[in-house]
């Protein structure tokens, strides 16, 4: 599996299905946020998100959603806190903080926060 | 939130609803005698058999109480089925008017000030979402109370709602190593609320106001004196809190101290805007009116700007916006009810507060306007309490020319009413539309804001009540 780095360097694309999101990595997700939710809690027993982890990729279900496509506009992203896999999620230098846009085509931009948005921890 | 507290917050919602309508019913059919004259009565009579029925507030107090509890406690079915409800339910009152009544004079007066309040709003939104602000500054509590009182002011130019959204993303982001949730509430009071009192463009009531015939300077000429101890008393708070919390570890980021704007045809089009709001036959006589169109001037030149202002904005300032259409869809299709609702409300009041003329004084109206501005959007409550000032002096509000003559002949009681509806909708999370624009972006930013009651029992109660009181005491009591 890629890395986040090598996923923002090669400017990889994850997917979208209704509800569901594919990203071409695996990492921790310290927080999330989409739409008006801000999510911590991603514990099995949270009924609006559930992250699955596949050997290539990993899914995350936002359950509270139908359809992404339908609450996400053109200048609206998906942002979420992440530690690499096996990185020292306690560093605060090891957070990355990303943005995920939904493109036509089911494709979601990978992308790290840009100096203007922001997205406190 | 617990179940039990949404049960029990819905009962007194609608059990204090209810209680208002029951006395309207109640004295809508028991009048007490007039002593003056048998005309007086015969007259009274006349009218009351032009009054809706009082049953018709019903889908208005739907509406309200659906707006008060929709985003908060079943956000996710509310998001989906407000522009629905809000139709149906001012289609009753619309089908009640042409059928029942036989009426559509004050269906195309609302109709008219309905799209003149959806053009000023929309435009200012949009125009105001093109412009990027970036400051470059280390917080501190004296730079983040200037910027506050600078919100505060230009509130009156381009609106709480424009205001609003050209400032809290830089004020997040110069706060962003030490931002706590008081730093946006204070926001919420100073610049989303009562820092637009002092013009119509300021505050959605204010305009709802001007279109009914209150004169443009008036606000500021009779409030500006209770707007500025005000605004400075919520600052300095503000700055006694945020002296506690000043971060003495290194900051983050290093600051060159630029501050740094981008989108300057927007401000263009903010100023076409303002300019706009006197193109008005009223206001200026060469101006053409298109009557009996429901629009004029003003509001084809407010509409073209949003078009306008979106089509050539830079998309990297609508990225880093996060720009999106919805707050404003929502708004449209929200005070479509609204408007339509509260027709029935607006001449049921004015009839009753004729009726008990002798027992409303300025601090009642102060006081009534304010509570009902803090739970239910502010815009509706100042027409309804400006309604029933007016018919207690035997006017109409739905004639500009009574409503000017009220201004200039009492204007304790607009001013209480006006002061009332601005402030106090920075009472909760509802009581005005940037309010909740404002958390949704912070929220957005990663700031978990308190709930619904922790904004009120923390921040609005202990904070804003006692300068309300003060301001009552001094200039209403």
């Amino acid at each position: 599996m890629k890395s986040i780095k090598d996923v923002l360097k090669e400017k990889k694309t994850g997917l979208y299905y209704g509800n569901r999101v594919l990203l071409p990595f695996s990492c921790h997700i310290l927080k999330l946020n989409i739409e008006n939710d801000l999510i911590t809690d991603f514990s099995p027993s949270h009924k609006g998100v559930h992250v699955s982890e596949n050997p290539d990729f990993m899914e995350i279900y936002f359950y509270d959603y139908k359809n992404l496509a339908d609450v996400i506009s053109e200048y609206e992203v998906i942002k979420m806190i992440v530690v690499e896999k096996g990185k020292d999620v306690f560093h605060s230098k090891n957070h990355i903080t990303l943005d995920l846009r939904l493109e036509d085509d089911h494709i979601v931009k990978i992308e790290e926060l840009g100096e203007n948005q922001i997205f406190i921890e | 939130m617990q179940l039990n507290s949404r049960i029990l917050l819905l009962v007194f919602t609608l059990s204090f609803l209810l209680l208002t309508s029951q006395d309207l019913l109640a004295s809508g059919y028991d009048q007490p005698e007039d002593s003056t004259s048998i005309v007086t009565s015969i007259e009274k009579n006349h009218a009351e058999e032009h009054l809706p029925s009082a049953f018709m507030v019903i889908p208005f107090i739907i509406l309200l109480a659906m707006i008060a509890t929709g985003p908060l406690f079943y956000h996710h079915f509310w998001e989906k089925n407000y522009p629905i409800i809000a139709i149906i339910l001012g289609l009753i009152t619309v089908i009640y008017y042409l059928i029942f009544l036989n009426e559509t004079h004050s269906l195309l007066h609302t109709a008219a000030e309905y799209l003149s309040f959806i053009a000023l709003l929309s435009s200012l939104f949009v125009a105001s979402g093109g412009i990027l602000i970036r400051i470059e500054k280390k917080s501190t509590p004296w730079l983040n109370a200037g910027i506050l009182l600078f919100g505060a002011v230009i509130a009156n130019i381009i609106g709480t709602t424009g205001a609003s959204m050209l400032l809290i993303r830089p004020f997040i982001k110069i706060n962003q190593d030490r931002i706590k949730p008081y730093h946006i509430i204070f926001f919420i009071f100073l610049v989303s609320n009562v820092g637009g009192a002092l013009t119509p463009i300021g505050d959605p009531p204010l305009f709802l106001g001007f279109l009914r015939g209150v004169e443009f300077f008036w606000v500021i000429k009779h409030v500006w004196y209770i707007w500025l101890p005000t605004i400075l008393l919520i600052a300095a708070v503000f700055v006694l809190i945020d002296s506690r919390n000043v971060n003495k570890d290194e900051p983050s980021e290093k600051f060159s101290g630029k501050i740094e704007f981008k989108g300057m045809k927007n401000v263009f089009y903010l100023l076409i805007i303002v300019i706009s709001v006197f193109i008005d036959p009223a206001v200026i006589s060469w101006v053409p009116s298109l009557s009996p169109l429901p629009i004029g001037i003003r509001e084809i030149i407010m509409f073209s700007m949003v078009y306008i202002a979106f089509k050539t904005a830079d998309k990297n300032i609508l990225k880093a916006n996060e720009f999106d259409f919805e707050p404003i869809k929502e708004v449209a299709y929200l005070f479509i009810g609204i408007f339509a609702t509260m027709i029935p409300a607006l001449q049921l009041i004015s009839h009753e507060a004729n009726v008990y003329r002798e027992s409303l004084t300025p601090g009642i109206f102060y006081w009534a306007t304010g509570v009902l501005s803090s739970f239910l959007d502010n815009a509706p409550t100042y027409l309804n309490f400006l309604s029933a000032a007016l018919g207690k002096e035997g006017m109409n509000v739905s004639l500009p020319i009574e409503v000017a003559k009220f201004a200039q002949d009492f204007p304790i009681y607009l001013s209480s009413i006006s002061v009332a509806a601005v402030f106090f909708g920075a009472m909760t999370y509802i009581g005005n539309g940037p309010n909740f624009m404002v958390k949704s972006i912070s929220e957005r930013s990663g700031i978990k804001m308190p709930s619904f009651f922790g904004y009120m029992i923390k921040y609005s109660i202990p904070v804003l009540i006692p300068i309300y009181i003060l301001v009552w005491l001094v200039f209403y009591f």
